[in-house]
């Protein structure tokens, strides 16, 4: 293949963001991918489950003792009933109801309001994190690549110091340190979480950099800025796009699991806080553990599904 | 010639090391300096609470941890510290951090030892299997479930294996029993759960990276001379395709300790119960121990740089084909 052709197919020529047609010819190769399908399936499903759920739904918040434990739609449960006038203890069998489809916690809450609500937090952390990580992760992975010198050396070294941390024990260090609000474990994420973008985005740059266009431009008498936004970056956004897709369940499950080791934000219902209260009564009421967990399995695995197939659709070399 | 490069390559490598592990240093000690509260504050909540008087505790606290000296000083205090193995003092359990730290290490280490096993085992033979038969029905098979492994919480995995095989089926307990002798069968039984909570992930990972290693190689022209010798296939696939694949996968699997494992391993003890240095960071978060957690994050990172360096200078020994100059 002549390199201007390999050009065309990987839309060098044209930025993707602006060029219908090649949108379209990714469209088509992706869409072979029924997984990949499935995946962009139910995250639209999840975004409008989170954006229209609430209103539809019971409050997430309203405590009736009245109503603990009632099983899902279905299920019947034995449980345990104290009566004080006999003072005994007796079993009563326990249906799900229409009112609580999914059930009911062991404070009378209803599950599916909570898991709606826990898909709202899920995804506003999982969107805004992923959008500051990728956004600074592609400015030090630009700059490094396009200054290259002592800017480059220093970046990619703090880049290292960066990557050396484990992940999540910067996380819970951090949280622990600057106490758990929402925006600050959005911002906790997103201020750690750029380093594998930064690398990525580096080397697709530095190979970008000497490309005839890039040099064309420059001999055209373009400013460094108009070179790093007009063409450097235009020209990295299928590579964005698949990082994005690829990074936001690991965002998403950073989030879940502060909350289930007690630093999340206790104002809002994140899937990790029923989580965590699942785990204590996997006894008396199986579901509470196993709804969440189960979103948050499909969440990821639906994100995963659409990165994959995204990569091989923007990928010339694969045959799909 | 000789090995000289080689040497040289390790004093470059030991000196990057250094750079970074300052660096390290630099940033954990910033982020405690710039939160909104001193260590002296969250002491205080616990001594004030025992009717001292706040003003002279501050002072007494600053004092005794050098708050009050210049930045730089204590800056230069706390590597100095580090150096001599001092990590503070452990407020809700009475005690030096190093020594809490050793009497729990054993339990994070056995966790994802046996994991790290399990997984790179189980995960190289279906991996190799996987490649051989490319495109059959086991191979999709294996392709999807080790989609499914990746994409699965460990967290919740664990819970719902506690559930399935310990509150319906009561197969396991629900808790780790930690008055077992750590080399004992019932040890090993207890660890099945945690080890399959936190070796699933990995596993899937490996499966992919081991299947993928291997089809690179399959496919080069000294494996078809291999088999042009006439070498059973057993041979070809297990000493020229896998031994040339096995090396990346190794780096890989030193990569993965620190970027994934640590962390799960963290949520696994939670989850267990088991006595490890996650779960010592996890109470010391309830109980505003500042300097616990602060080093169970800084081991966790200095053992991931640690691992790198070794992982660097061993893969540089063992490949004789890299040469850096």
């Amino acid at each position: 293949m002549s390199e201007r052709l390999r050009d065309k197919v990987r839309g060098i020529s044209q930025p993707l963001y602006s060029n219908a047609r090649l949108i379209n010819y990714y469209w088509q190769r992706a869409r072979r991918n029924k997984l990949a399908v499935f995946g962009l399936a139910f995250i639209i499903f999840l975004v409008l489950l989170a954006a229209i759920g609430p209103f539809f739904t019971l409050d997430p918040t309203a405590v009736n003792f009245e109503e603990k434990n009632i099983p899902p739609v279905g299920f019947t449960i034995e449980q345990s009933v104290y009566s004080i006038e006999t003072d005994e203890l007796s079993t009563k069998e326990i249906h799900g109801t229409r009112r609580h489809p999914l059930g009911t916690d062991s404070k009378g809450r209803d599950m599916l309001a909570m898991i709606v609500s826990g898909a709202r937090v899920s995804l506003l952390v999982g969107l805004i994190a992923t959008g500051i990580a990728i956004i600074l992760g592609t400015i030090i992975g630009v700059l490094s690549a396009y200054r290259g010198g002592w800017v480059d050396n220093a970046l990619m070294r703090f880049t290292d110091v960066m990557m050396t941390f484990p992940f999540f024990l910067l996380l819970v260090l951090i949280v622990f340190i600057f106490g758990p609000s929402l925006a600050f474990i959005v911002l906790a994420i997103g201020l750690t979480g750029w380093t594998g973008t930064a690398r990525l985005i580096r080397s697709e740059s530095l190979s970008l950099r000497t490309r005839e266009f890039i040099i064309a431009a420059k001999a055209l008498g373009a400013s460094d800025n108009r070179v790093i936004f007009r063409h450097l970056i235009p020209n990295v956004t299928s590579l964005i796009i698949i990082i994005a897709t690829l990074s936001i369940p690991g965002v998403i499950l950073a989030e879940t699991a502060l909350s289930f080791i007690g630093l999340g934000d206790p104002t809002v219902s994140s899937w990790g806080i029923i989580l965590e209260a699942g785990q204590h009564s996997l006894n008396t009421a199986w579901w509470v553990a196993v709804e969440p967990g189960t979103m948050l399995f499909l969440t990821v695995l639906a994100f995963n599904f659409l990165g994959d197939g995204l990569r091989d659709a923007f990928d010339p070399k694969s045959n799909i | 010639m000789g090995k000289s490069w080689l040497r040289d390559y390790i004093i470059k490598r030991l000196i990057y090391t250094v750079i970074i592990a300052l660096g390290i240093l630099t940033i954990t000690f910033i982020l405690v300096r710039v939160g909104p509260s001193s260590p002296a504050d969250k002491y205080l909540a616990n001594l004030a609470a025992r009717g001292q008087d706040p003003a002279q505790v501050t002072a007494a606290i600053e004092a005794r941890y050098g708050l009050d000296k210049p930045i730089l000083v204590q800056y230069a205090d706390y590597v100095a510290n580090l150096f001599r193995g001092n990590l503070g003092w452990s407020f809700s359990t009475s005690m030096p951090v190093i020594e809490l730290i050793k009497t729990h290490w054993i339990y994070s280490f056995q966790l994802i030892l046996l994991s790290s096993l399990f997984a790179a085992f189980l995960g190289m033979l279906i991996g190799i299997y996987s490649a051989v038969k490319q495109y059959t029905k086991t191979d999709y098979a294996f392709t999807f479930l080790s989609f499914i492994g990746i994409s699965i919480p460990n967290f919740w995995l664990g819970i719902m294996l506690i559930l399935v095989f310990s509150v319906k089926l009561g197969l396991f307990k629900t808790y780790y029993d930690t008055t077992l002798p750590l080399f004992s069968l019932d040890n090993l039984k207890a660890l099945v759960l945690p080890v399959i909570t936190l070796g699933t992930g990995m596993l899937a990972g490996y499966v992919r990276y081991t299947r993928s290693a291997m089809l690179d190689n399959l496919r080069k022209a000294f494996v078809t001379t291999a088999r042009a010798k006439g070498l059973p296939e057993r041979t070809v696939i297990g000493k020229h395709v896998f031994r040339n694949a096995l090396l990346p996968l190794i780096t890989i699997i030193m990569f993965d300790l620190g970027s994934i494992v640590f962390g799960g391993a963290y949520l696994t003890e939670i989850i267990f119960g088991i006595p490890g240095l996650g779960q010592i960071s996890f109470n010391a978060i309830f109980a505003n121990d500042y300097p616990v957690v602060v080093a169970v994050t800084l081991i966790g990172t200095f053992l991931v740089l640690l691992i790198n360096l070794m992982t660097d200078i061993t893969y540089t020994y063992l490949d004789p084909r890299i040469r850096y100059e």
